[in-house]
C-alpha cells in the first residue's frame, strides 16, 4: 500500500465517455488521478463553459470517483476546462507525478499482460508501474522487445532480464514472467500484432522529440487497434517542462 | 440588499434574479482555480498574446488610415501616429499592472468594475462590447475596400450596384465571420499567429525598401514637402481619428484569463505590441508620404498603400500589399468579434447582461448568442459606410475605458486593499496613470462632434441599463 503508483485516467467528462467495465478493479492498487476534462473551441471562454457545465460535470465526477474508491483505489480528482487537451494532460501528469496514463478499455479476465520495452531509458518507471498495478493479479507478464538493426538477441535478452529482476525485487513471482524478443520488424506493427493474445498492454511513451503521447501516434494507433486497456508510461519530467507549450 | 460577502465577492441580483458568478479561489501560471478542484487551463502564450495585440492593431493603422490621415494632416500624420502610440503606451502600462493583479476575462471592464464599482463597470463593459462592435465594422469596411481593389486588379468591376460594392462585401464578410465563429472548429489562434508573422515579414521588407528609396539609395531622392502642410491642429484631430489603430492591446487584456504565466506574458504582450505597431505606423506614413506626397496619397483613400507599393515595386508590390491588406483587415475584424463576444460573457457572468447571453450551444460548443450580439450590430454599422465615424466612436468608447483604467490604478494604489498584489508595478507612478487618464480624455476633445454625441449617448444608455437592470449588483472588491 505504501507504493501505490499514480495513474492518470483522462475522461472527456461531458461527451458521455465512461469508465469501461473492469477498469476500476484493474486500478484497485493504484492512486487514480481522475482527470475529467472538457475541450472547448477557442471562440469560447473556459469560464463560460464552467458556468454552464460545472454542475453536470461535477455530478459525473462524483459517480466516477465512487466507482474507483469502491474498487479500493485512492483517488485524486481534477476537473479542467481547456482549449488544449494535450497541454492539460501533460500538466496534470507532471503535477500529480503520474507514472503512467491509462487509455481505458474493457477488461474481462486478466490473464496475460504484454509489457513492451523500448530500451533502458525509463525502465525503472516501467517496473514501478507493472509491479504496482499487476502485483495483486495472477496474470502472466510477457516482457517484449523488438530488436533494432545491429542489436543482438543477447543484448535484448539482457535488457528484458534486467526488467525481470526489478520486478522480482518488487515481489513478483519469477514464474509469472516471460520474455519474448522479435526482430526485423517495424516495432509498432510488431506490438500491434503481438497484442492479439493479451488482455492489457503496458508501453513506454514515444520519443522525446514527439511532444505528444496520449494522442500522439504510437500509443494512439495501438489503442485504436488493441481492444484492451493501454498503460502509457510517462517519461521522467524534463527540466522546465512547463515552458510555453503547444498553444504557441 | 444582501450584505457584502465576507470574502468581498460580487453580490446582489439583477432584474431577472440572477446573481454574479462566483470568483476563482486562486490563479496560477497555468490555470484559474475554482472551488471543488475545478480548473480553467491557460492556453495562450506570449506569442499568442502578441499576435492578438499586433494582429488586431496593424490592419487599421497601415492598411486603412494612411490615405485618410495624410489628407488631414499632411506628412505630419506620422506625428499623429506617434502621439497615438505614446498615449497607448501611457495606458498599456497601467493596464499591464492591473492585468497582473487580476488576470481574468473581461480586461478593462473587470479592472474598473472591481476597483470603482458596478456603475463605472457597466459603462465601461457595455462600452467595450459596443466599442469592439464599432471597431469590427470599421475593419470590415476596410476589408471591403481591399476586396474591391483585388477584384479591380484582376479586371472585375462591381460598379453599377445599388449599394457601394465595398459595403456589400463588408456585409458578406460580417455574416461569414460570425458564422465561422459559431460553427468553426478549426484552430483559429494558430492561424492568427501565422497571419501576423507573414504580415510583419511583408511589411518589414516593403518598408525597408521604401525607407532606402526615400533616402535616395535607388535613384532620385524625393523632395520632402513641408511637414505641417495642413497646420498643427490637424495633427491632433488626426491623432484622435487614427487612435483606432491602437485599440488592440486592450483585447489582450480581454483574454487575460487565458494567458499563460500572466504576470510575465500580459505586460510583455501589451506593451510589446504597442511599441511594435507604433514603429511600423510611423515608418509607413513616412514612406507613404515621401513617395507620393500627402495630397496624392489622400486621393487614393482606404487602399492608398496599394498605390504606394505599386509606385515603389511595381505590380508585384501592389499585389503583395493587397494580399497583406486582406489578411490584416480580416484578422483585425476576426479578433474584434471574438473579443466582443468575450466582453458579453464577462458582463453576463456578472449579471449585468442576462445569463442566457453567454449560453454555449451544444452542437459546436460556441457562444452563439454572444457572437450574434457582436455580429448583428456590426451588420447595421457596416451598412452605414461611415468609416471615420465608426473609427472615432470605437476610439471614443475605448478611450473612456482607458481613462477609467488609469483612474482605477490610482484608486487601487491609494486604497491598497489586501487582495491587490500585482506582480508588475509600473515605473513612474503616479505620473504615468495621471498623464494616461488626461491624454485619453483629452484626445476625445479632438474628435468629430457626431462621434462625441454618439459615444456619449452610448455611455448614457449603458448607465441607464445598469440602473434599470442591475442596480443591486455589487462588484467592487472588498476594500
Amino acid at each position: 500500500m505504501t507504493d501505490r503508483p499514480s495513474i492518470l485516467v483522462p475522461i472527456r467528462i461531458l461527451e458521455g465517455e465512461s469508465i469501461p467495465d473492469g477498469v476500476p478493479k484493474l486500478l484497485a492498487d493504484t492512486n487514480v488521478v481522475l482527470l475529467g476534462y472538457h475541450v472547448i473551441p477557442e471562440q469560447t471562454a473556459p469560464g463560460q463553459a464552467r458556468m454552464q457545465f460545472e454542475e453536470r460535470a461535477t455530478a459525473r465526477m462524483d459517480e466516477l470517483e465512487a466507482l474507483f474508491e469502491n474498487a479500493g483505489a485512492t483517488v485524486e480528482r481534477r476537473l479542467v476546462f481547456t482549449h488544449n487537451a494535450q497541454q492539460t494532460l501533460n500538466r496534470l501528469g507532471h503535477e500529480e507525478n503520474c507514472l503512467a496514463t491509462l487509455l481505458p478499455a474493457t477488461v474481462g479476465d486478466l490473464d496475460d499482460v504484454l509489457v513492451a520495452v523500448r530500451g533502458t531509458v525509463g525502465i525503472d518507471r516501467l517496473a514501478r508501474v507493472v509491479a504496482g498495478v499487476f502485483a495483486g493479479f495472477g496474470a502472466t507478464m510477457t516482457l517484449y522487445h523488438v530488436a533494432r538493426e545491429g542489436e543482438s538477441d543477447a543484448d535484448a535478452q539482457t535488457l528484458l532480464d534486467g526488467l525481470a529482476d526489478r520486478l522480482v525485487d518488487r515481489g513478483f513471482d519469477d514464474a509469472r514472467i516471460e520474455t519474448r524478443i522479435e526482430s526485423e520488424q517495424d516495432p509498432l506493427d510488431a506490438i500491434i500484432d503481438a497484442t492479439v493474445d493479451f488482455d492489457a498492454l503496458v508501453m513506454g511513451e514515444s520519443d522525446p522529440t514527439l511532444a505528444t503521447f496520449v494522442f500522439g501516434l504510437p500509443a494512439d494507433q495501438i489503442a485504436e487497434q488493441f481492444l484492451g486497456p493501454v498503460f502509457v508510461v510517462q517519461r521522467e519530467p524534463p527540466e522546465g517542462w512547463e515552458e510555453d507549450g503547444a498553444a504557441e | 440588499m444582501a450584505d457584502p460577502a465576507a470574502d468581498g465577492g460580487p453580490v446582489g441580483e439583477n432584474v431577472a434574479g440572477e446573481t454574479p458568478a462566483d470568483e476563482p479561489e486562486s490563479v496560477t501560471d497555468e490555470t484559474t482555480v475554482y472551488e471543488d478542484d475545478v480548473e480553467l487551463e491557460r492556453t495562450i502564450g506570449l506569442v499568442g498574446g502578441l499576435a492578438i495585440g499586433i494582429g488586431t492593431m496593424i490592419g487599421a493603422g497601415i492598411f486603412v488610415f494612411p490615405g485618410l490621415a495624410a489628407t488631414e494632416a499632411g506628412p505630419a500624420a506620422a506625428l499623429s501616429f506617434a502621439i497615438g502610440g505614446v498615449i497607448a503606451l501611457l495606458v498599456a502600462l497601467p493596464t499591464s499592472e492591473l492585468a497582473t493583479a487580476m488576470p481574468r476575462s473581461g480586461g478593462g471592464y473587470y479592472f474598473v468594475s472591481r476597483s470603482m464599482g458596478t456603475s463605472y463597470g457597466a459603462i465601461v463593459g457595455l462600452g467595450l462590447w459596443l466599442g469592439l462592435v464599432f471597431a469590427s465594422a470599421f475593419y470590415l469596411v476596410g476589408l471591403g475596400h481591399y476586396i474591391v481593389a483585388v477584384l479591380a486588379e484582376v479586371g472585375i468591376s462591381l460598379a453599377g450596384l445599388p449599394v457601394p460594392p465595398h459595403v456589400l462585401l463588408g456585409l458578406l464578410f460580417a455574416v461569414a465571420l460570425t458564422g465561422l465563429s459559431v460553427g468553426g472548429t478549426e484552430n483559429t489562434a494558430k492561424l492568427q499567429n501565422v497571419i501576423v508573422v507573414v504580415l510583419l515579414a511583408i511589411l518589414t521588407g516593403f518598408l525597408t525598401y521604401g525607407v532606402l528609396d526615400a533616402a535616395g539609395v535607388f535613384g532620385d531622392q524625393t523632395v520632402p514637402e513641408e511637414f505641417f502642410s495642413q497646420g498643427q491642429l490637424p495633427v491632433l484631430t488626426t491623432a484622435a481619428l487614427v487612435f483606432t489603430s491602437y485599440l488592440g492591446f486592450a483585447q489582450v487584456a480581454t483574454v487575460a484569463g487565458e494567458i499563460k504565466r500572466p504576470s510575465r506574458n500580459l505586460p510583455l504582450a501589451m506593451v510589446g505590441s504597442v511599441i511594435v505597431v507604433t514603429l511600423f505606423y510611423v515608418v509607413t506614413i513616412f514612406v507613404a508620404t515621401s513617395s507620393f506626397g500627402a495630397e496624392r496619397l489622400g486621393g487614393f483613400g482606404e487602399t492608398a498603400m496599394v498605390e504606394v507599393a505599386r509606385d515603389l515595386l511595381g505590380q508585384p508590390g501592389a499585389v503583395l500589399i493587397l494580399f497583406a491588406g486582406l489578411l490584416a483587415t480580416f484578422s483585425s475584424a476576426n479578433a474584434s468579434v471574438l473579443s466582443a463576444s468575450r466582453s458579453v460573457y464577462a458582463l453576463s457572468r456578472d449579471a449585468l447582461l442576462p445569463r442566457w447571453a453567454s449560453r454555449i450551444n451544444l452542437r459546436y460548443g460556441t457562444p452563439h448568442i454572444a457572437l450574434g450580439m457582436a455580429g448583428g450590430p456590426i451588420l447595421v454599422l457596416v451598412a452605414t459606410d461611415q468609416v471615420e465615424i465608426l473609427a472615432e466612436v470605437a476610439s471614443f468608447l475605448h478611450l473612456v475605458m482607458y481613462a477609467l483604467i488609469c483612474v482605477a490604478l490610482l484608486v487601487l494604489r491609494r486604497r491598497d486593499p489586501a487582495w491587490y498584489d500585482p506582480d508588475f508595478r509600473i515605473p513612474g507612478y503616479p505620473v504615468i496613470p495621471i498623464l494616461g487618464a488626461l491624454a485619453s480624455a483629452g484626445l476625445i476633445a479632438f474628435m468629430n462632434r457626431a462621434s462625441i454625441v454618439i459615444g456619449a449617448a452610448i455611455m448614457a444608455g449603458s448607465y441607464l441599463w445598469f440602473r434599470y437592470y442591475a442596480a443591486d449588483v455589487q462588484l467592487r472588491g472588498d476594500v
